[in-house]
């Protein structure tokens, strides 16, 4: 009987390194339990970062910073939040900003009861609009067009050649992003304007218009805030 | 524990592997000798180093895959405001995985030590097998493959401004094993390769 003895050495260490390599698998999968990285329910949201214009100045912006790495299901203390990707030369976006800007103000806290006590008692949520430049004819935006369209001033043009100023509502209080490269948009592979996203305080993506389009951001804020046991008191 | 000290425990054993591979390796072989006998001979000295630089190689690449796990459950392994931070790295979802497929470089890195553990094993078994000298060759040439995602992945680190430790050690590992199967294949060709032969 013909025997290759020197397969006898290969398939030794094969299976020996094989093994040491599903050792390292098993260990891994006892000692953590990975999270990916995405834009759907459930994933951990891409980073986030670009300049920020705040009303006051532009200043850099990074998504980090308003992440509680260490936050559970059921603390109200820690902060929310939900991110608009928009653009200024959006139509959708600009007849949308009156509603999105009420919605903010509510979940910021910023609208107030007639004691002066905010109108929303439950976690606190900040607001982000990532505003980007859509690859699509008369769809040029600028930083001074995003602040004429956050502050309803200056004589810039918005959607369809309509004046910034003269989009509904009032002057937003929440900061929007310069994504006018698409870095953002890219990262967070937004396919069109708007897209909202509903982020947890950890990090993870909690709930996704897409996902949901019966569903408007306030409806998936209260919905989520109940489900964790988060509405406030009545 | 602090991140970085662990990294010594994966630093000191590829030093020593790297020392038994060069001519620096003869006095610590003789000095060891006594204990086991076989470090007299070069090519066993030789083969032995490339052995613990490849499986530390294998092993810095599943505590990499590891620590990139443990960033995306939201934890901090070994943040720092300095340049070296593995986790801004590590956790860049952008750059921490390759941007074909899509799979962790700590995934990649265990499967590429991992087919070098066995090139290296193999040949340090059989020293004398018809195939020994075309694995050292498989094994130069996978290792020399690795520097072009070497230049990839330290381009990424330029990009963030941020050095990743472990990445960085396990991309030295890649060349002292590209060093190391050149110069087995060296061995091989002078006649170096006995263990009759000269010990120096």
């Amino acid at each position: 009987m013909k025997q290759n003895t020197e397969a006898d050495v290969r398939t030794d260490t094969a299976v020996k390194i094989t093994a040491l390599f599903f050792i390292a698998i098993i260990f891994l999968a006892f000692t953590t339990d990975p999270i990916k990285t995405g834009t759907k329910e459930g994933e951990r949201a891409p980073p986030l970062e670009g300049m920020m214009y705040n009303g006051s100045g532009w200043t850099e912006f990074k998504m980090d910073n308003y992440i509680a790495d260490n936050w559970t299901v059921g603390d109200a203390n820690a902060e929310w939040l939900v991110i608009e990707f928009m653009d200024t030369d959006c139509g959708f976006c600009f007849d949308d900003a009156d509603e999105f800007g009420e919605i903010a103000d509510y979940f910021m806290k910023i609208s107030r009861e007639s004691d002066g006590t905010p109108a929303w008692n439950g976690p606190t949520v900040n607001f982000i609009a990532s505003a980007t430049q859509l690859d699509l004819p008369n769809h040029e935006t600028s930083r001074t067009e995003i602040i004429s369209f956050r502050d309803k001033n200056g004589d810039e043009e918005c959607a369809n050649g309509r004046p910034c100023q003269s989009r509904g509502g009032d002057a937003h209080n929440f900061i929007y992003l310069d994504d006018i490269d698409q870095d953002n948009m890219k990262e967070w592979k937004v396919p069109g304007t708007p897209s909202y996203f509903i982020v947890q305080p950890d990090g993870i993506v909690a709930w996704v218009h897409s996902e949901h389009p019966q569903e408007k951001v306030s409806d998936g804020l209260f919905r989520l805030f109940d489900e964790q046991g988060l509405m406030p008191n009545e | 524990m602090n991140e970085d000290l662990i990294l010594l425990l994966y630093i000191v054993p590829m030093l020593i592997g790297t020392l038994l591979m060069t001519s620096a390796g003869t006095s610590l072989g003789t000095a060891l000798s006594s204990r086991y006998p076989g470090l007299i001979h070069r090519r066993r000295r030789h083969m032995l180093g490339l052995n613990i630089v490849t499986l530390v190689g294998f092993a810095i690449s599943v505590h990499t895959l590891w620590i990139t796990n443990k960033i995306s459950e939201g934890g901090s392994v070994c943040s720092s405001a300095t340049v070296f931070s593995c986790d801004d790295v590590l956790g860049n979802a952008s750059y921490n995985v390759d941007p074909i497929f899509g799979v962790s470089w700590g995934l990649i890195g265990m499967f590429a030590f991992g087919t070098l553990l066995f090139l290296a094993n193999t040949v340090a078994k059989e020293p004398d097998a018809r195939w020994a000298e075309r694995y050292m060759k498989f094994g130069f040439y996978l290792t020399a493959g690795g520097l072009l995602v070497i230049g990839l992945l330290v381009s990424y680190e330029i990009e963030m401004e941020k050095i990743c430790q472990y990445c960085t050690t396990a991309h030295v590992a890649n060349v002292v094993a590209m060093f190391g199967f050149w110069q087995a294949g060296k061995m091989h060709e002078n006649g170096e390769w006995k263990d009759e032969e000269s010990s120096a």
